[in-house]
């Protein structure tokens, strides 16, 4: 962003908060009261480990998909006949985060989600889909906000709903139908998600996705997730990078981790 | 599952003297062939209950000895795979199992787990995408 944009929007900033962007007035400031710790047991129960419905994610694929640009749609058909034909492009091959939105669209870890005063945070299994922090203290966007793989998230509770607006999604991120399936959001996402139970134990994502950098009109779905306890259900580590490694023995007798020789991830080759 | 190096490994390099690479980054699994399915009996080289994606390695019997047939099966998340109902001990080397895969495409010997059974204990696991428990 350049110095005129930034200073810009930054007295657009001091004035939609009287004057004190950052001054005590600013929620992100404050203690939490212990009226706000007592206020978290009228929120919806959320506890529990939530899993996503991957069946429902694959039927996605083909009767929802995004309106793309005709450029990114002639790209992502050229990546459906691959993935088709065995050949996936290894969008998530280098471990790094899957961001936003595609942590929400295509994950097939579980996650789960804690209450504390004045945010929601969200753990997922995977370090492709690790944290989200989304702010619900009243405050707004930041000015200037650093790109992230996950974005600047602020909420809202509208009843039951947590109402969330992303933005500030770094411009690498992709905006994926599948693990071999996604294009580059490019820098101009904004994504708006309505979080809500439709039962007991289903919690749907609804989610609102523009970016006219590669999407012709903003894509509206909806990922599923559903409701676990029991200990063999609760979240564990999952280190992505550790299946470049190997488990192994050094020659001072040390439990390593030694790398393995990968091979783009798409062929798992017969140690013949 | 530690792999423990013969002696002679202290005057070369770990990298030397790994067992077959495997490619357990975070993929997609179009690369398997969902419509089909490979059946056979072997035993168990090797398990690595790892993210992204846990790995079975099965010598498949059916091949004449001293020519090893080496099958490199991946599975899910150790995460999913416990909602399964396995364990990280749920296979051991050496066990003589039955193995359902989806093949990969291009022929080579792999695939993703479908079903394993330990044949001494009759145990049968499965694996897949989908997480069971949907209410």
């Amino acid at each position: 962003m350049n110095g005129a944009i930034r200073a810009s929007l930054l007295a657009a900033a001091v004035l939609l908060t009287g004057g004190s962007a950052l001054a005590a007035g600013d929620p992100a400031d404050r203690a939490p009261t212990p009226q706000e710790w007592s206020a978290l047991a009228s929120l919806p129960d959320w506890s529990g480990v939530w899993t996503p419905d991957i069946e429902d994610q694959f039927v996605k694929a083909h009767t929802n998909a995004p309106a793309w640009t005709p450029k990114v749609d002639a790209e992502m058909k050229a990546m459906a006949a691959d993935e088709k034909a065995g050949k996936p492009h290894g969008i998530f091959l280098n471990c790094l985060p899957e961001g936003m939105p595609s942590w929400m669209l295509v994950s097939h870890n579980a996650l789960e989600f804690l209450f504390t005063p004045g945010r929601v945070t969200l753990l997922g299994e995977s370090d492709g889909s690790r944290l989200r922090r989304i702010y619900t203290d009243g405050r707004a966007h930041s000015p200037d906000p650093d790109p992230s793989f996950h974005g600047e998230s602020i909420g809202h509770w509208e009843g039951d709903t947590l109402v969330v607006d992303t933005i500030a999604v770094l411009p690498e991120t992709y905006i994926a139908t599948g693990e071999g399936l996604g294009v580059p959001n490019d820098g101009a996402l904004h994504v708006v998600e309505r979080l809500h139970l439709t039962a007991p134990d289903t919690l749907h994502d609804d989610l609102e996705i523009t970016d006219p950098k590669v999407l012709a009109a903003p894509w509206r779905t909806t990922r599923i997730y559903y409701r676990h306890r029991g200990r063999k259900n609760e979240i564990v580590e999952g280190v992505c990078l550790q299946g470049s490694f190997n488990e192994a023995v050094d020659p001072q007798g040390h439990a390593v981790f030694a790398p393995v020789a990968q091979d783009n991830g798409n062929v798992v080759p017969s140690p013949k | 599952m530690i792999r423990t190096l013969p002696a002679l490994a202290g005057s070369l390099t770990m990298a030397l003297c790994l067992a077959a690479p495997a490619a357990q980054a975070h993929h997609s699994f179009a690369m398997f062939d969902q419509a089909q399915t490979t059946v056979f009996r072997g035993t168990i080289k090797d398990f690595q209950w790892s993210n992204p994606h846990a790995v079975v390695w099965v010598v498949n019997e059916a091949k004449p000895a001293g020519t090893p047939d080496v099958w490199t099966i991946e599975l899910t998340s150790p995460g999913n795979l416990t909602r399964m109902g396995w364990t990280r001990h749920a296979l051991a080397v050496g066990d003589k199992v039955n193995v359902e895969i989806n093949p990969l495409r291009d022929g080579q010997h792999g695939g993703s787990l479908k079903k394993i059974t330990v044949l001494a204990t009759g145990q049968v696991l499965t694996s897949s995408l989908i997480i069971p428990g949907k209410p």
